[in-house]
């Protein structure tokens, strides 16, 4: 057979497979228009846009070659920017991507399939409010005034907290609300991967006489890597990649020392100050440092444990 | 209620002509001239080249409606109604402007309050199909001028009598509108920027309760504030629920930068010789205000929440007697403070009353508004230019001023038997009025009107506005920025705003301490190269001296 593949032309095997490529053509010209035709925007981060000259602008405006970059590399905001974006995703991921996975371990113990269900049905369910919601509760929540956090200290005697105007509060605050939100959902896959495991692997435990805890080291730990890798990669893949709805949201000016990150300065500079050009630039060197942190997890990935995405 | 009655201060009255200049230095000596400053000579001579154009069929648009002979239809890019209930689209008002123009609007609306957040995208895209198009601010920056997508209007003044008549009889305004290039690109709507202005009210009841009278100065107004703080002003036998003041955060700088000498509502200031500084970067002044705001937080005079305070707390509390003192725009006065106290009987001894502006080493004042704001251009890829210029012309007639302020007659409002006008009692109710199209500023170049205002309001308040006119300065001067000039305010000022914002709130809450940190705080201003702006302030501000001394 595979001699015969070798004596076919490309054109012979297009024709083979040519109900299989039809069906891709949705998906690559989805890709095309929607990620590498606006992928070509980003030489505005080396013009200076002219505003108001549409499309053809962003090829033709002026150009400026790193400009921009120098400005922003010159610019007091960028130590503490990259500083609260990173630590703001860095301590999301080292609070956050570690509960779903034992969220989704102590669900699959649980021996009542209405149980199991009722649990996970009901930690799905934050996921699925608003943004705008969830930000609105917080600040309810945590209000001097008012605030169910801040009368529960009273009533410990403990004086009301303004954790809103208060930059050591802003992280604590975005993690565990973020936490809170979203580990049921993230709790799925690794539902699903402990659900994939064989039972006769379960079986082969029970007859060596492996207790629970070691079910779960020896067997339910090892058979999930490869996911836990793969999400902790594409995570970091986000790494520079705050939400901006909710950091906007739950930001004001008491508490950008911590709060104000690279998507809400590429924000203000470019859709409030029409800095498209700058604004285009500052987010080029967030997703070069997006790249490279993916790149080299992945790498590390590889030679740790044999798994890696490419 | 909340988002209601911006637009209650209605329109007519080009007092813009009368009043002119900036702040306390209008009658300096003109500084050296800049080379650059904008000239109106072009301007003028289209004004005095302009004459009707007749047309084929004999037609010819003189100012009055119909602007056309065989109709069309205008699409118009614009703002809707802050008020969320009224359709502006269908308000008699509009469409009697329609009418009478015998052209009909095609819409496109954006929600007023993301209107700059939604606006600036599209037209920084320069795809928008509109003829008419509602730019998001007055261009100080000329960025939208430059882009190239608006007309100059001046080259179309033979479509707009009434636009040069309103140029001719306002040379101030003209100069402002007059860009970089010497041409004119956008019809304004004019505010009331001396009357109806940001002011400090307090709770007259709770004044003569603690025997006291308005606080002149700053001393004395915190020990007000003691007094409401430490009284059972509301008569609940609870001492402890009074607060003393409710400001919201934007207010502060109205309310206490002109005690200090500084008009942060502007930020750039000028003085009495024409020397231009940023007042949030005035290292005596400044301090000395963030310090007198942080005595005020750490003594619990200035709440702990004061960033987070809005119209709607404020209104909640005023409503359950809990507090003493606000500072709004003046509408708010009767129309939205007074009249939900439990007490308030119509007279001024039970209202929120507004006062003299409080003085320090400095004395006080009130920073009023730019006389010109709402501005309308004609897209240059209009297929109608002509048409949309004769529209915009018309719908900024002193016949539709007339309607913009009034209403109609017999509807709105009724003229009584000594002549004079008034509403009438459907007319006296604001829903009603704001239903009936009453200051369209959000899709027309409407100009406000004083007279209006006054009768809308209750007597006290209208009296109340008129002493306290004396109070009211001009902020910083409406200036076109060169090409130049707008690309470095461009890459600065943002930035300089940011930290200015941040720092402020951290003074004041005493995240920061004065003492050791304002100086770095002084200094990073520096970094960010609020000197190189300042200069461009100064250039401007000597163009505008320039301009009005011609």
């Amino acid at each position: 057979m595979s001699q015969g593949n070798k004596k076919k032309s490309w054109k012979q095997l297009l024709y083979r497979d040519r109900f299989l490529l039809m069906m891709i053509i949705p998906v690559v010209i989805y890709y095309l228009v929607f990620c590498y035709l606006p992928m070509t925007g980003i030489v505005m981060a080396f013009n200076q846009y002219q505003v108001g000259s549409g499309f053809a602008g962003v090829y033709t405006s002026k150009w400026v070659g790193f400009k921009w970059f120098k400005q922003f590399f010159g610019s007091i905001y960028l130590g503490r920017l990259v500083r609260n974006t990173f630590l703001l995703q860095f301590y999301s991921l080292i609070f956050g991507f570690p509960i779903p996975i034992l969220f989704a371990i102590a669900v699959t113990q649980v021996r009542s399939k209405r149980a199991r269900k009722a649990i996970q049905v009901s930690t799905y369910l934050p996921y699925f409010i608003s943004t705008v919601v969830v930000c609105g509760m917080i600040n309810n929540f945590l209000s001097p005034s008012g605030g169910i956090i801040n009368q529960l200290l009273n009533k410990i005697g403990i004086e009301s907290i303004n954790f809103m105007n208060l930059p050591q509060w802003f992280r604590p605050i975005y993690v565990i609300s973020g936490s809170w939100q979203s580990f049921g959902f993230n709790s799925i896959i690794f539902v699903a991967a402990i659900m994939g495991i064989s039972p006769d692997l379960y079986e082969a435990m029970d007859v060596d006489g492996a207790n629970r805890r070691q079910v779960i080291w020896h067997l339910v730990l090892p058979s999930i890597r490869p996911t836990i890798i793969l999400l902790l990669i594409m995570s970091l893949g986000t790494m520079m990649s705050v939400g901006f709805e909710k950091v906007y949201l739950l930001y004001n000016t008491a508490v950008y020392e911590t709060a104000d990150v690279i998507q809400t300065y590429v924000y203000r500079q470019g859709i409030q100050s029409s800095n498209y050009s700058y604004a285009t630039a500052v987010g080029l060197f967030n997703s070069v440092i997006n790249f490279v942190i993916v790149f080299v997890a992945n790498k590390i990935s590889r030679k740790v444990t044999d798994t890696a995405i490419w | 209620m909340k988002k209601r009655v911006i637009s209650l201060v209605m329109a007519s009255m080009m007092m813009a002509s009368a009043i002119v200049g900036c702040g306390s230095n209008a009658g300096s000596e003109p500084a050296a001239p800049a080379d650059n400053a904008n000239k109106t000579e072009a301007v003028d001579a289209a004004i005095e080249s302009a004459e009707t154009k007749v047309e084929e069929s004999g037609f010819s648009y003189t100012g009055e409606g119909p602007i056309s002979e065989d109709g069309g239809t205008i699409k118009i890019l614009a703002q809707t109604s802050n008020y969320s209930n009224v359709d502006i689209t269908k308000a008699p008002i509009v469409l009697k402007v329609f009418e009478e123009a015998g052209v009909d609007p095609d819409w496109q609306l954006l929600d007023y309050n993301s209107y700059e957040d939604a606006i600036t995208p599209m037209l920084s895209a320069g795809n928008i199909d509109a003829d008419i198009i509602k730019i998001p601010d007055n261009d100080p920056n000329q960025i939208w001028i430059k882009s190239g997508m608006f007309v100059a209007l001046d080259e179309y003044f033979d479509y707009m009598p009434n636009f040069t008549k309103w140029l001719s009889e306002n040379p101030v305004q003209k100069a402002e509108l007059t860009a970089e290039d010497g041409h004119i690109y956008y019809v304004a709507g004019v505010n009331v920027a001396h009357d109806y202005q940001p002011v400090l009210m307090y709770n007259q009841v709770w004044l003569d309760k603690a025997g006291m009278q308005a606080p002149e100065n700053l001393d004395d107004f915190v020990e007000l504030l003691r007094y409401f703080k430490e009284n059972d002003m509301n008569d609940n036998g609870d001492k402890n629920d009074e607060i003393p003041m409710s400001i919201m955060s934007d207010f502060l700088p109205y309310m206490f930068g002109p005690a200090f000498g500084l008009d942060l509502v502007s930020g750039f200031q000028a003085d009495e010789n024409g020397k231009v500084t940023y007042a949030a970067a005035d290292s005596e002044n400044y301090r000395k205000y963030l310090e007198f705001l942080n005595g005020l937080y750490k003594e619990g005079l200035l709440e702990v929440e004061f960033t987070s305070l809005d119209r709607d707390k404020v209104i909640e509390r005023i409503s359950n007697d809990l507090t003493g003192v606000a500072f709004d725009y003046s509408w708010a006065m009767s129309m939205m403070y007074s009249n939900v106290l439990p007490y308030y009987d119509g007279t001024e001894k039970t209202a929120f009353v507004g006062v003299a502006p409080l003085s320090g080493e400095h004395k006080g004042f009130y920073v009023g508004r730019n006389f010109l704001s709402g501005m309308f251009g004609v897209s240059s890829k209009s297929s109608q230019i002509e048409l949309a210029c004769k529209f915009l012309d018309y719908s900024m007639s002193e016949h539709c001023q007339d309607y913009y302020q009034w209403g109609i007659e017999g509807e709105s409002y009724i003229v009584n038997a000594d002549g004079k006008r008034e509403y009438t009692e459907q007319g006296k109710d604001n829903d009603w009025l704001q239903q009936f199209g009453i200051n369209p500023a959000f899709v027309f170049p409407a100009q406000q009107s004083v007279e209006a205002t006054d009768i809308l309001v209750a007597d006290w308040h209208a009296k109340i506005n008129a002493d306290q006119r004396q109070y009211v300065v001009d902020p910083w001067p409406m200036i076109y920025a060169t090409s130049d000039e707008s690309d470095t305010i461009n890459m600065y000022l943002e930035d300089i705003q940011t930290n200015v914002d941040e720092n402020t709130t951290a003074f004041i809450t005493g995240t920061k301490d004065i003492a050791t940190e304002f100086d770095g705080y002084i200094a990073g201003l520096e970094a960010l190269n609020l000197p190189e702006l300042v200069n461009i302030r100064q250039q401007q501000y000597d163009r505008y001296l320039k301009a009005l001394s011609n």
